[in-house]
Parts: C-alpha cells; sequence; structure tokens
C-alpha cells in the first residue's frame, strides 16, 4: 500500500475519532457552556477536510500514474527498531527496581549489541559501563538530579 | 540606547565565570552533536537539556544557547570531511565542501566555515540588540485576538513551507494541536481526551515528544543509514587557515550573507536551511565565475555558513519578543523556557531582562569561544567523526532517555517516549514534516486560550478577529502564506505544460 494513502486514511481516522470524542466532551459548569468544546470541534473538523484532501490527492495521482512506485515496505529495521522498543519497555520496567546504573548499563549492552554487533562486546561493555557511571555521577552528585539508585549498594 | 545599556547589564551576566564555562561547554558538547549525521540543533538542545534542569534561568539559557550555536558549527564539519550534514542546515556546505576536501583542500574549507559562522553569528546579534526591544514594544499593542492570529499565522507559515506535501505539513500541524488539548482544561476544570487514563490528566510534556521525534525517531531512521558502510576521516591536517586571495574572495559574501540568513531565521517557518540555500543560489549568480560553484568554490562554502548562522539567530526574535517558535530548535528552548517558569513574550524583555540580555551578551562571546574551538582544535575535535556512529547512536539514546527521566520523575514517560518516537519515524517515512507538529504542541495552548480571551472581551462575538487593523493584515499575511503553495503549484504546472507542448 502507498504510505501517503495510508496516511491519509489513518489522519482520516484520527480525525473521526477526535471529532466524535469532542462532541461528546460535558459542557462547562461555569462560563460559556460550550466553550471547552468548541477549539477541539474545529481541529477535528479541520483535521478531517485535510486527510479528504490529501486522500483526494493521492488517489488522482494514483490515477494519473498507473504503476505504483513508493510502496510501503517493511523494510530490514523494523527487525531492529521492534527490539530496540522492547529494550525501551524492560528497560522502563526495571528503571526503578534495578536503580539506573544496573538497568542502563544492560539497556545500552543490548543496543550496543544491535548497532555495533555481539563480537565487539569488550567495547560494547566498556561504553555501556563508562556512559552509565559517568551520567550517574554528573547528574546525580554534581548536577542534583535525582536517578534511582541500585538497591544496596552506594550508587 | 536603553538596548546598550541592558547589553551591559548583560554582559555582567554572561561574563561570570561560572558562564562562561556553560557557554563553552554547551557549545563543545553541541559541536559534537552537530557533527553526527542527522542529528542537529534540535536534537542537541533536546537531549542535553537535562543538563540546565538544576541550573537559574540565566545559565540555563546560556547554555542552550551555545549547544544552538555550537551544534550550527559543527553541522558543516560533517558535510566538509565526509559529506554527510548533520541537519538541513549544513547541506549547503556540501555542495562545495566536500568537492575542497577532495581537493586536499579541507583545512582551508574548515577554517572558512568557522570564520564565516563567526561573522554571520556576530553581526546577526548586533541586529539582534538594535531590534529586540522596538519588536518586544511594538507587541505590547497585541491583544488577545492578534496574538491567536499571530500564532495561526506562525503556524500555517511553518506549515506551507515545509518541505513536500503541503496538506502533509497542515496535517503535521493540526495533530500537533490535538495533541495539546489533551489535559484537564484549565478555565472549565473538564478533562479532555485522557480516557480515563490518570498520567493524561496534566497533559502530555511537550519535552518528551520532542527528546522523542529528535532523538528516537532519528535513532530508528539510522538504522537504515548505519548499515550504508563507513567512511574515512581525513584526520591529518597542516594548517587551518586561509589564504589572502581566498579571504578576498569570501568577505563579501559573507558580509551579504549576514543580513539575508537573519531575516529569513526571524520568519517563521523559514530557518537555517532555506537561508543558507538562498544565499547559496545568490553568490552563484552574483559570481563571475559561476562555474566553479560545486566544484569547490570557497565562497560556496562561506555565504552559506554565514546565512544559516545568521539565522540561528534570527530565529530567536519571534521566540523571545512574541513567544513565537519560528523553528524546531526555538522551539525546543521555549519549552525549556516554559518549563523553568519563563513565558517568553514581550513581557519577559520587562520582567526579566537580564535572563534575555545575559543571553544576547552570551551570544557574542559564545561565537568567540566557538571560533577558537573551530578553528586551532578542529583537528582534535573532527576525530569524532571517526568514532564510529555504531557506538554513539547508543549513547543518544541512553540520553533520551535520562532526560525524560528528569523532566517528570516517572518512567511512565518512557512508554510516551516509544510511543512518539515511532511515531516520529512513521512520519518521516510517510514524508511528513515533524516541526508543525512541534510547533503545534509548544503554542497549542496559548493559542486556545488566547482564541478564548478574544471571544470573552467580545462577549461571544466571532468579529473581534477582523476589528482592528492589525489583525486584518495578520488574516491577510497568513491567506497569503496558506494559497502561497497552491499558486506556486498552479503556475509550475502550467510553466511545464507549456513547455512540454513547445517541445
Amino acid at each position: 500500500m502507498n504510505i501517503s494513502l495510508l496516511s491519509g486514511i489513518l489522519s482520516l481516522l484520527i480525525g473521526l475519532i477526535y471529532t466524535v470524542f469532542a462532541l461528546l466532551l460535558p459542557d462547562a459548569s461555569i462560563g460559556r457552556a460550550a466553550e471547552p468544546k468548541f477549539f477541539p470541534l474545529a481541529l477535528g473538523i479541520i483535521m478531517l477536510l485535510l486527510s479528504v484532501a490529501l486522500l483526494y490527492e493521492e488517489l488522482k495521482k494514483k490515477k494519473e500514474e498507473t504503476k505504483v512506485k513508493s510502496v510501503f515496505t517493511l523494510d530490514s529495521n523494523l527487525k531492529k527498531i521492534g527490539l530496540t522498543c522492547l529494550f525501551s519497555i524492560l528497560y522502563a520496567i526495571l528503571f526503578d527496581k534495578l536503580g539506573y546504573v544496573i538497568s542502563t548499563v544492560l539497556f545500552l549492552e543490548g543496543e550496543l549489541f544491535l548497532f555495533n554487533g555481539f563480537r565487539k562486546w569488550k567495547i560494547n561493555t566498556i561504553v555501556a559501563l563508562v556512559f552509565s557511571l559517568f551520567i550517574y555521577i554528573l547528574f546525580s552528585k554534581l548536577l542534583g538530579v535525582y536517578l534511582p539508585m541500585t538497591p544496596g549498594i552506594w550508587i | 540606547m536603553d538596548s546598550i545599556m541592558y547589553l551591559l547589564e548583560g554582559f555582567t551576566v554572561a561574563l561570570t565565570p561560572m558562564n562562561l564555562l556553560w557557554v563553552t561547554i554547551g557549545g563543545v558538547l553541541g559541536t559534537i552533536i552537530g557533527m553526527l549525521p542527522g542529528l542537529g540543533p534540535a536534537t542537541g538542545v533536546a537531549v542535553l537539556l537535562p543538563l540546565t534542569f538544576s541550573m537559574g534561568p540565566e545559565a540555563a539559557l546560556i547554555t542552550m544557547g551555545g549547544v544552538y550555536y555550537g551544534a550550527m558549527y559543527g553541522g558543516s564539519r560533517a558535510s566538509i570531511l565526509i559529506n554527510t550534514p548533520g541537519d538541513g542546515a549544513a547541506v549547503a556546505a556540501t555542495f562545495d565542501g566536500y568537492p575542497m576536501t577532495l581537493q586536499g583542500r579541507a583545512e582551508a574549507a574548515l577554517a572558512i566555515s568557522a570564520i564565516a559562522s563567526f561573522i554571520g553569528g556576530v553581526l546577526a546579534t548586533f541586529v539582534m540588540v538594535a531590534v529586540a526591544m522596538p519588536v518586544a514594544r511594538f507587541a505590547l499593542k497585541f491583544g488577545p485576538a492578534e496574538y491567536f492570529l499571530l500564532f495561526a499565522f506562525a503556524l500555517s507559515a511553518t506549515a506551507s513551507m515545509s518541505k513536500g506535501n503541503k496538506t502533509k505539513g497542515f496535517i503535521s500541524m493540526i495533530l500537533g494541536l490535538m495533541i495539546s488539548t489533551i489535559g484537564i482544561d484549565g478555565q472549565s476544570g473538564i478533562k479532555r481526551f485522557t480516557f480515563g487514563i490518570l498520567e493524561l490528566q496534566g497533559g502530555i510534556d511537550f519535552l518528551v515528544i520532542i527528546i522523542a521525534v529528535y532523538a528516537m525517531g532519528e535513532v530508528f531512521k539510522s538504522f537504515k543509514n548505519i548499515a550504508d558502510g563507513k567512511k574515512t576521516v581525513q584526520k591529518n591536517f597542516g594548517k587551518i587557515w586561509i589564504s589572502r586571495e581566498e579571504w578576498k574572495r569570501s568577505v563579501w559574501p559573507i558580509l551579504r550573507s549576514a543580513p539575508l540568513g537573519f531575516f529569513i531565521g526571524a520568519l517563521p517557518g523559514a530557518g537555517g536551511t532555506m537561508a543558507a540555500l538562498m544565499s547559496y543560489n545568490n553568490e552563484k549568480s552574483l559570481s563571475k565565475h559561476p562555474e566553479e560553484f560545486g566544484e569547490g568554490a570557497i565562497e560556496g562554502v562561506a555565504a552559506p555558513e554565514s546565512a544559516n548562522n545568521a539565522a540561528s539567530v534570527g530565529a530567536m526574535i519571534p521566540m523571545l519578543t512574541l513567544g513565537i517558535p519560528g523553528s524546531g530548535t526555538t522551539a525546543v528552548m521555549m519549552g525549556a523556557l516554559l518549563m523553568l517558569g519563563l513565558q517568553p513574550g514581550p513581557l519577559l524583555f520587562q520582567q526579566q531582562s537580564t535572563v534575555i540580555w545575559g543571553l544576547i551578551a552570551s551570544m557574542f562571546i559564545g561565537n568567540i569561544i566557538l571560533a577558537f574551538v573551530n578553528i586551532p582544535m578542529a583537528g582534535l575535535l573532527v576525530r569524532v567523526l571517526s568514532v564510529p556512529p555504531k557506538i554513539l547512536y547508543p549513547i543518544v539514546l541512553g540520553l533520551a532517555f535520562v532526560g525524560t527521566y528528569a523532566i517528570s520523575y516517572s518512567t511512565m514517560d518512557f512508554y510516551l517516549l516509544i510511543i512518539f518516537g515511532i511515531i516520529g519515524y512513521f512520519m518521516s517515512k510517510a514524508r511528513i514534516p515533524a516541526t508543525p507538529l512541534i510547533l503545534a504542541i509548544i503554542v497549542g495552548n496559548n493559542m486556545e486560550q488566547s482564541f478564548r480571551r478574544a471571544i470573552k472581551i467580545s462577549d461571544g462575538s466571532l468579529r473581534i478577529f477582523w476589528s482592528s487593523p492589525l489583525a486584518v493584515a495578520l488574516i491577510v499575511i497568513t491567506l497569503l502564506s496558506i494559497l502561497y503553495p497552491v499558486f506556486k503549484d498552479y503556475f509550475h504546472r502550467r510553466k511545464t505544460r507549456i513547455d512540454t507542448e513547445a517541445a
């Protein structure tokens, strides 16, 4: 599927859902009753108009040139992007539990493995350790930005 | 005259040892981030934001300013040496900078780009000193209706000047405004679009979205580029300087491009990229030997570098005086100001004059420091380019997460970071520009509030939006900015049709 067509359909959907929810917003109990609704409603309607315009443009273009050039392909990097998202979710879960330094070392090892490969594990480990400790000391000790501590250890 | 007084006061702020240190650190870190392919000033300011959280407003702004123009200086290093621009504004430096490197003239290219950036930045800062106060005073005349229209103009100009399909630019803008309506409505207390999720009641923090789009999204995109193979970087340099002949060829292009760049930078939507490309084409058409452009003409590096640094100063004008960011980077800086509890706009000049003038004074100092960092130390600094991006991108990710955590001290925002990172990636795949979205998220709330305030003043009548000459003028330029791409498209099509018929 053409990715512009897809984004047209997506924005149409977003516009529809947003407009419906804007209509369902309760009236304000003070001041003008419809006031909190007005701006969102206008946005929803403009979004619908724009997405129809985009779909029209794309469909017209499709007719003009019968073969579709920009086909939305799942490129090979999608696996790495998916893994990055997975690592990020794990990072979010472990962040408070393991503390900043340990969770960050794990997360960076994962990411460096994706980017730099498994064979360079020595460099990866050094980078992950140095980065985590440096950021922890910089933020937590020098800049006064709180980062979760690892239970039982001083950092 | 007061401007001079304020500026001197600003220097007393900017010249304190700590602030000198911060502008240097910010500038060096900005230069390094600017050198990374795909990462420009907006990403630089976004990922280095947490550094400023514990500082006072003066130091925070001065540091961010340093990162901003540091990234502008750094962007051209990678353009010249490895033909990979750090961001859009550095693209023009590849046209002649890389051919110069191939001819063994990398030293001259590096030197002239830093000299041009320095002159462009300093000249533009002088212009800023002259115009900032008058613009801020003029802006005090704006009522809520005029402000609403000004926001509308800034957003629509940004959307219609973005690259590619204009409809997509406007979709991006509306999406941003929609996101800004999420959360409890400040005036009525009604929860809007929170879907019962507690964390959404306070609204989505725009800084998280900025970090997501500019850092996560860029890392997602980089997976593709990294597979493209690596480039070797020249590491040994002769003396990084230029000959008298080269200086003679460059001096007028530099001086001409600075005011042009400042003016374009101050326009909403048009930023460093457009300034650099315009000044390049300008010099090419003025040049006595246009055939050398693209083959390593030194003024082809000098002119766009002067223009894009001047543009980065010009872009601060609407952000500081009106509270309207005209570019991605100034949007990020405005987000940071809001987080520090400062509302950019005309009143800021009255209430927080030391903060503003401290920043302006530090622009002079920062440019001097960066010229020093980028000329005598260029050989050292470009070694960063030989550190493989494979290691640097994971570090950018690490910075994105620590920055997000420092905003709210909650890992809930990590999920938002992931979601908006994916949205940012999808948008770039679909060629939907991200800048209108970011600008809209930042000004969305103010825009709605000024709309509602205007309606309150007029007691429900929409007539207030065309009741003053200023408002009418704003409506006209907004319509022009929306219709401009349509006209351009029409004439372009007609021209090609005539051309094909003639052929």
